[in-house]
């Protein structure tokens, strides 16, 4: 799908989340939400696990809701595995409803794992999108396994001399979903709607079993930086290969975005406040790590 | 239960929650049609949607949820949109 149709079919099709919820200013998670359920329809039945989007008011609260859809609010462990259940349901009443499951990464890589990984393995009929910023944003930025090595949270602190910050390597989460040979796996970014959208497309199209769709979202208030920068960080996340645009179709790599001549990572790492501290040693481990994980996907897409 | 809003809401028998975001700003775009190429960027990327299309296919900034961020006016290709500050009193 190219800009001028995905621009007509968003300005033709209903937003289906309330016009004004409490994101941050600048939130591209917030667009990222608007953009996927306005590309799934009215038809649809979503989950909110807690985490950002939970805690904007999107799931409900004060007797109100804040979807035009209905929106569930499970627990931080078990959304994917609640909604195999409502999506058996309807599959035995005979309706086909899009059941989405909408999580952040620490419901999906940490807490929500063996739930999502249980769905995966069954086949579930449900879409599962997992916006990745890296952490714990909602209740104050603490780490997950999804953050990236040295990065500054506030249970990662950094000393005044720069010492600190988390210890371990970011898990890999759309590979690990990729090895759970899924009908249907991609990554996106708020940067990219074109290409979001059509993956969007070919996610509802699926009936086989599980899609898991990834989503890199800097996030403007716990990474630090200026909110106009939002999408444009987006953008410099996949054009540094950082998080690179690919999907996975039954066991079928294929790259979005050519890997080549990305640059360098240093460009995307010194724009925010949590990699502050990092010396010229660490970005280039970083650096390093990055460009195998290419190389990887590289020769994978050419198999 | 009964509900109260037009539309489906499981939880929230009071219908939908709307949050004044509008009023959060402290910085507002403002758009010069007459540079403006009609491109869509603006549209496409405002997180709360704020920015509309109109039949004739131009685009108009709306205010009464516009948080202000500033990334229609950063990721116009032309400049056509500046962000200027809220003056105290202004609504």
């Amino acid at each position: 799908m190219n800009q001028r149709e995905t621009i007509e079919l968003l300005a033709r099709s209903e937003d289906q989340i309330s016009p004004g919820i409490s994101a941050c200013v600048g939130c591209n998670v917030e667009l990222t939400l608007r953009t996927c359920m306005q590309v799934m329809g009215p038809n649809t039945i979503f989950a909110i696990p807690p985490g950002c989007m939970g805690g904007v008011g999107v799931v409900g609260w004060d007797k109100q809701s804040g979807a035009k859809i209905p929106v569930f609010f499970p627990l931080l462990d078990n959304p994917a595995s609640m909604l195999a259940g409502i999506k058996m349901h309807y599959d035995r009443i005979g309706e086909d409803v899009n059941v989405v499951a909408f999580a952040g990464d620490g419901a999906s890589v940490d807490c929500g794992f063996q739930a999502l990984s249980g769905a995966a393995e069954r086949g579930d009929k449900i879409i599962y999108i997992c916006y990745d910023n890296e952490g714990y944003m909602n209740t104050g930025y603490q780490r997950s396994g999804s953050t990236t090595k040295g990065a500054w949270t506030s249970t990662t602190p950094v000393s005044k001399d720069g010492r600190g910050g988390k210890k371990q390597n970011k898990k890999d989460m759309p590979m690990i979903m990729a090895m759970h040979d899924l009908p249907y796996m991609a990554t996106m970014s708020p940067a990219f709607i074109p290409d979001m959208v059509t993956k969007l497309e070919k996610a509802k199209a699926v009936k086989s079993g599980l899609v898991y769709l990834h989503v890199y979202n800097p996030c403007v208030t716990g990474w630090g930086f200026k909110s106009d920068e939002s999408i444009e960080l987006c953008r410099l996340s996949v054009e540094t290969n950082y998080a690179p645009l690919f999907e996975v179709e039954n066991g079928k790599f294929t790259l979005n975005r050519s890997l080549d001549n990305p640059k360098p990572l240093a460009d995307f790492i010194k724009r925010f406040k949590k990699f502050r501290h990092l010396g010229d040693e660490e970005i280039a481990a970083l650096q390093e790590l990055c460009d195998s994980k290419a190389e990887r996907l590289k020769n994978l897409a050419s198999l | 239960m009964k509900y109260v809003s037009d539309y489906i809401v499981p939880i929230g028998p009071e219908g939908l929650k709307i949050v004044n975001t509008g009023a959060w700003r402290t910085r507002y775009p403002v758009m010069d049609t007459e540079k403006c190429v009609k491109c869509g960027m603006c549209f496409m990327y405002c997180p709360v949607r704020a920015i509309i299309r109109k039949e004739d296919g131009s685009y108009e900034i709306t205010f009464d949820y516009c948080k202000g961020c500033g990334i229609c006016a950063r990721e116009c290709r032309v400049k056509a949109i500046a962000m200027e500050n809220v003056k105290e009193g202004d609504e």
